[in-house]
């Protein structure tokens, strides 16, 4: 397709997406004038309803708690299809030694960052476990923390190099965590209908209003997510991070189908 | 609290568009991560904190770091292959 053709059909659908992107834009509230009705309507419901001051975990958890349960095994297939497609060729062996380019330095860690990551990791942690805890309390929640807690592994590999991550961080351990997680929520939706509720509906105690312990069965799936996010997350980091790692030995032939 | 938003938009549409302006990809990736810092901020500003927390943690560091680590791995790969030791991948 030549660019002169390309342009040509662009023109053509600009002119014919102009008129109903003019209208709609047209039509949308001014900026930052007006919450909308259904912002609105969770505020005034939510503290009554289920003892819970954050209402992005209110929506994710528990009144759209299925949405969330389908983006969670996207996490898990998305997650299970790198692995798989990563590892497959390499195989589950490990060596403590990355690759290098020839000719560059290897200079040491200097102590500064060695200092700065041990630290500033624990901290991280420390933070991203609080995120997690008070997800119907304060801003975050599961997947927030679950992120923060696995980018303070990454502070490991900064601050004691290749090895000493490696040695910390356990690939059966991520995956147990990953399922796990991920059946933990599947769990909290059937769970409610051994006594009789509808499926993923709000059986436990909602607690009080602004305390860690409020928001009942949602503290259960936050945590489902939590452990499905941060096992996740370090599974994905550790796959790319074997993708530079020095090879056993030869690799095995006739396994490469490409 | 509208000018420190029309600066933080400003930002966002300059550091997305160096993104794109920027073609060395090692740098790229630096440019990437900066903008997901201005994204973060700029949610911040908006009063949507989850949102930014997510933005932070995803957009500033785990994909960043992802594309670092990838590049990484195509590096090393062709360099063995150039110099003919080792099995290129």
């Amino acid at each position: 397709m030549s660019p002169r053709l390309r342009l040509a059909i662009l023109g053509l659908a600009l002119l014919a997406l102009l008129p109903g992107a003019a209208a709609t834009i047209g039509h949308l509230p001014d900026f930052g004038s007006t919450i909308a009705a259904y912002g609105e309507t969770i505020n005034a419901i939510a503290p009554g309803e289920r003892h819970v001051a954050n209402m992005v975990s209110f929506i994710n958890f528990d009144i759209r708690g299925l949405d969330t349960l389908g983006e969670e095994f996207m996490l898990l297939a998305a997650i299970t299809g790198t692995v798989v497609l990563l590892r497959g060729k390499r195989g589950e062996g490990n060596t403590d030694r990355a690759m290098r380019l020839h000719g560059r330095a290897m200079l040491p860690r200097s102590e500064a960052v060695q200092l700065a990551c041990r630290l500033t990791g624990p901290l991280l942690m420390m933070f991203g476990l609080y995120v997690v805890l008070h997800a119907t309390v304060t801003p975050g929640g599961g997947f927030q923390g679950g992120v923060i807690l696995a980018s303070g592994t990454m502070l490991a590999y900064l601050g004691e190099g290749y090895a000493g991550w490696r040695d910390a961080v356990r690939s059966h351990w991520l995956d147990a965590m990953e399922g796990g997680g991920a059946l933990l929520f599947a769990l909290c939706g059937l769970a409610p209908m051994l006594v009789g509720a509808a499926f993923m509906q709000n059986v436990l105690p909602y607690g009080t209003f602004k305390d860690v312990f409020s928001g009942g069965l949602m503290l259960v799936e936050n945590a489902g997510v939590a452990l499905a996010v941060c096992g996740g997350f370090t599974q994905l980091f550790l796959e790319f991070m074997e993708e530079t790692r020095v090879p056993d030995g030869p690799e095995e032939p006739g396994e490469d189908s490409a | 609290m509208s000018a420190i938003l029309g600066v933080l938009l400003l930002l966002t549409a300059a550091s997305g568009t160096a993104v794109v302006l920027v073609r060395d990809p090692s740098r790229q990736i630096f440019v990437l991560a900066a903008n997901g810092i201005v994204l973060t901020i700029l949610f911040t500003a908006l009063q949507a904190p989850d949102v930014a927390l997510s933005e932070l943690a995803v957009g500033a560091v785990a994909v960043p770091l992802l594309f670092l680590v990838a590049l990484m791995a195509v590096r090393t790969g062709h360099r063995e292959e150039n110099s003919g030791e080792g099995d290129a991948r």
